[in-house]
């Protein structure tokens, strides 16, 4: 088990520079997710802390010590890879057991080892088996067993459940989180999903274009996003954003939008009086209220536990997650308020939060 | 609170810092090993010998003693003075020439004929292709046998009341039993080849093409032949380089004979090189075989423009 | 087309394709017939192959002219000389065809698509132009009339880096990353997970190498002097220059000279198939 900083990491393919000087530090123990859109750097970055990857400039550091030029295996990490990567002609025992006979070890350690991880993951019935012969939760079981059986310090995971339907990618969740759990190691998870990275994460890395956006506990992300990009990026349906101009309206601060509408604004939203910025509201945080901004209703889609709502308020589109199942119809009018202390403010230019 | 912000301020854009990583230095090191083998066999057995042969052409060395430069004598000698060279030019065109056309129609009737059998396809094609894994030396040998006088051609000329001299001794008649020899030994491989391409055109394009009225004979030349076409080219091309270079055959059945009747370029650079030892000498005309191969090569390259037709 | 005619249509139509048949099956059995020919006078007494009028079969089976030519004659030798040649060559082929395909394929370093031109180039060059240089080098390292005089100079051939350095290509890269995680050396990874996966490219390659090796006449002609090394190629035409009448004992070696050949060519035609139609799929397009 060790910490895992990375500081100042570039990193550059000739002339195009792809990772532009990230830090992180992932606790001894802890679940670490990266996540972001395709092409943000999760990965590269994951594959340079793997040794997988060259670093241009910056250091990596694993349980105190500067890993950037040394060999993968000479690193303590093992990784899961999100095509598995299963050695097709060896069968799922030989699989797990390859790393150890490569490091000499003796043949009770290896099958001790072995078994010890099969029982952890429930792989004894599978270890005779080839891995074409495995459905892609049992290789992804066996891809884990792998790592297991090296006892590194660090488990590294590029997308692991990419692959697998969307079922089966819930119960993985949790069992990946349960070995967490049981093992307590500390572990880098990479994802492009950030309904993974809430469920999993002890802290969550946000990225974009090659940056930090920002690091934070999952509710931390949620609640206090760094910009508009985080805001927009974690939760699912996305964080409404709303454009207008702030306003004094009966002495409080509003936003009002390029259509006229007045939205209510926090109260720390009067320092920015006379500038344009933009409102964020969660889907979540709205609730039908009987004088609050009248909306028409596009879609009502229905889940069973929520309903989600589509509405256009003025010129802008409204996207509303309501609970216990209101009657309505596509087409009809709906007045909605929403929790004005939990809204974000971000600057119109950059999207950075504003306090 | 974000790391991202602070480290936004501190580091200026320092993209080109490029230290090359000991990670890519030891793969640099790891593909050297790697490579070694085969760049210490190349440079020796490849290269080495290809600079020597355009050197060796300029002198008139002769095996002992040391080599002296001469310049483009031999060249000159080759294209003036020497009386073979131009009857050995003409047969390597002619052979060349002919077995090409040959070989190519004759595969690609075996290859229709084969891909329009309902059974047994993979048999014939194993029968046809049999005799180029086999040496050709052997091959030669055996129809040697059948062309010697007194044998069985002989006999079955006389049966069919043709009379015909002792082939290999007679100036026109040894040549075409060299191509003959060449294209039994040699068909096969294009048979499989032009067998191959035609069962990869989609069969779409022939049902439509009946349905619109076209017969056997239309869909053969407007269809399946056009849409082999590459690999038409590319047999023709490998099949013209290598029969430049013919030698076998010739070694075992007529040793370039009768006279000059069946002497290569190939022959010839045996026969100077390793029976008379004019090692320079026969250089330049391996070079003559290679300008000849290249200009060959280039003129089909640039026929293929009118005859052959790519899928882009 | 009515129901009645159908039967009738549908009848000569396999007439027809009957006939198809028959006609190429007769077509390839007067191809055969040169095999047929060798075999038949090669079981025979040399005075029958020589009598006149010709015959299709002997009188008199000699089938123990076979082992006559391995034992008495020099056959036996030509064929293991023989062996020994193609086999070296293919077994150094193979290695160091594995070695500068995966460097080719896997490994990154300065100048390596320049060099990988390089290798194109060579396989352009014709084998006649270096007969006579590789010769003279073979000569100054007093190798002529070796076995290493023979193997060493056509064992580097450039091709099998091409052929195998593609097909590494096609594995998955994120197997070799798992090795290296776990710790495998490029060495090991090579060994270990790259050639198990690959074996249907290296069997072709060492087929192709094997057979090239085996038929192989000029070379061995020009390295080898004398009939102690000579192979079978070589040995033939020595043994036809030196005993011109003994045909039915050159029938028998050229019967040896073909075995391997024939075999290999039915036992593995779906392998060689695959890999002249990929010739077919790519060469062309």
């Amino acid at each position: 088990m060790a910490s895992v900083t990375v500081r100042n990491a570039v990193k550059s393919y000739g002339t195009m520079e792809v990772l532009h000087g990230v830090s992180l530090a992932a606790q001894d123990g802890e679940f670490v997710v990266l996540v972001g859109p395709s092409g943000c750097g999760k990965s590269t970055l994951l594959r340079m802390i793997a040794g997988l990857e060259s670093i241009t400039d910056g250091d990596i550091d694993i349980g105190g010590r500067v890993v950037n030029e040394l060999e993968p295996k000479e690193r303590d990490i093992a990784m899961v890879f999100q095509s598995y990567a299963l050695y097709p002609h060896m069968t799922v025992r030989d699989n797990m057991g390859f790393a150890l006979k490569l490091s000499r070890r003796s043949r009770k350690e290896i099958e001790d080892a072995v078994n010890r991880a099969a029982g952890i993951l429930a792989l004894e019935p599978l270890l005779d088996r080839y891995p074409r012969q495995l459905s892609g939760g049992q290789r992804q079981r066996v891809a884990m067993g792998r790592a297991i059986v090296r006892n590194p310090a660090v488990f590294l995971f590029d997308e692991p459940l990419s692959n697998l339907d969307a079922k089966l990618r819930v119960q993985m969740r949790s069992e990946i989180k349960a070995l967490h759990q049981r093992l307590g190691s500390t572990m880098i998870y990479v994802t492009h999903d950030q309904m993974e990275a809430m469920t999993m994460a002890d802290r969550i890395v946000v990225m974009r274009a090659g940056r930090i956006e920002q690091i934070g506990t999952p509710l931390e992300i949620y609640d206090t996003p760094a910009n508009s990009f985080v805001g927009s990026f974690i939760g699912s349906p996305s964080m409404n954003l709303i454009e207008g101009v702030v306003v004094d309206d009966a002495g409080a601060a509003a936003l009002k939008g390029r259509d006229g509408t007045l939205w209510s604004l926090p109260g720390r939203a009067a320092a920015y009086k006379g500038r344009s910025i933009q409102l964020g509201i969660r889907p979540e945080h709205i609730h039908i209220k009987s004088d609050g901004i009248a909306a028409e209703i596009r879609t009502v889609e229905p889940t069973g536990a929520e309903t989600h709502v589509q509405m256009q308020a003025g010129d802008t589109p409204v996207v509303a997650v309501l609970r216990d199942r209101p009657s309505l119809a596509p087409g009809g009018p709906l007045s909605f308020g929403f929790d004005v202390a939990r809204a974000g403010l971000f600057d119109l230019q950059t999207g950075n939060s504003l306090a | 609170m974000t790391i991202a912000q602070e480290t936004a301020a501190e580091t200026a854009p320092a993209a080109t810092t490029r230290r090359r990583s000991r990670l890519d230095v030891r793969e640099g090191r790891t593909a050297f090993f790697f490579l070694l083998p085969s760049l210490i066999g190349v440079t020796l057995f490849l290269v080495l010998p290809i600079v020597a042969s355009i050197v060796l052409s300029f002198t008139n060395w002769k095996l002992l003693g040391k080599p002296q430069f001469v310049g483009v004598a031999n060249y000159v000698r080759l294209f003036t003075a020497d009386p073979q060279f131009w009857t050995i030019l003409r047969n390597t065109l002619f052979f060349t020439a002919e077995y090409l056309v040959l070989n190519i129609v004759i595969s690609v009737g075996l290859a229709v004929w084969i891909s329009s059998l309902k059974v047994g396809q993979r048999w014939f094609r194993v029968i046809f292709f049999l005799p180029t894994f086999t040496p050709t030396i052997a091959v030669a040998i055996v129809w040697m046998l059948m062309f010697a006088p007194g044998g069985l051609f002989e006999t079955v000329m006389r049966a069919l009341s043709w009379s015909v001299p002792g082939v290999l001794t007679d100036q026109t008649l040894a040549m075409q039993a060299v191509v003959v020899v060449s294209l039994w030994a040699g068909v096969g491989y294009n048979t499989v080849l032009f067998n191959a391409a035609l069962d990869m055109v989609p069969a779409s394009y022939l049902e439509a093409a009946r349905i619109d009225g076209a017969t056997a004979w239309d869909r053969f030349w407007k269809i399946r032949l056009p849409l082999i076409s590459p690999t038409l080219f590319f047999g023709t091309v490998m099949t013209a380089i290598t029969s430049l270079q013919v030698f076998d055959q010739i070694y075992v059945m007529t040793r370039g004979g009768p006279g000059s009747a069946t002497a290569t370029l190939g022959y010839a650079v045996y026969q100077k090189g390793f029976q008379n030892f004019q090692m320079g000498y026969a250089s330049s005309i391996a070079w003559v075989m290679f300008a000849l191969i290249m200009a060959l090569t280039a003129m089909q390259f640039w026929l293929q423009r009118k005859w052959v037709h790519y899928d882009n | 087309m009515t129901t009645r005619s159908k039967p009738a249509a549908a009848r000569r139509a396999l007439l027809l394709d009957i006939l198809n048949h028959g006609a190429l099956a007769l077509v390839a059995l007067l191809f055969l017939f040169p095999f047929f020919w060798m075999v038949s006078n090669a079981v025979r007494s040399n005075a029958e192959v020589l009598a006149i009028p010709v015959r299709l079969l002997p009188t008199v089976f000699e089938w123990d002219n076979f082992a006559k030519a391995w034992t008495e004659q020099p056959f036996g030798r030509f064929f293991l000389n023989s062996f020994i040649i193609a086999a070296s060559v293919t077994a150094i082929t193979v290695v160091v065809s594995c070695l500068s395909g995966y460097a080719f394929a896997r490994l990154k370093f300065p100048g390596r698509d320049l060099l990988l031109m390089g290798y194109l180039g060579t396989l352009m060059v014709p084998g006649i132009m270096l007969i006579i240089p590789l010769y003279l080098i073979i000569n100054s390292l007093g190798m002529v009339n070796t076995f290493q005089g023979v193997i060493l100079p056509v064992a580097f051939g450039t091709f099998g880096s091409f052929l195998l350095r593609q097909f590494f290509l096609s594995i998955p890269n994120e197997l070799e990353e798992a090795a290296r995680v776990d710790g495998a050396s490029r060495l090991r990874i090579l060994v270990s997970i790259i050639v198990p996966l690959s074996m249907p490219a290296i069997g072709l390659l060492s087929l192709f190498t094997f057979i090239a090796q085996w038929n192989n006449f000029l070379w061995p002609l020009i390295v080898m002097t004398g009939a102690e090394n000579a192979t079978l190629p070589v040995g033939l035409t020595l043994f036809q220059t030196q005993q011109a009448t003994a045909w039915n004992y050159i029938m028998a070696g050229a019967t040896l000279s073909m075995l391997p050949g024939i075999v290999l060519a039915i036992l593995l035609q779906k392998l060689i198939y695959n890999s002249i139609a990929l010739n077919a799929g790519m060469g062309g397009r």
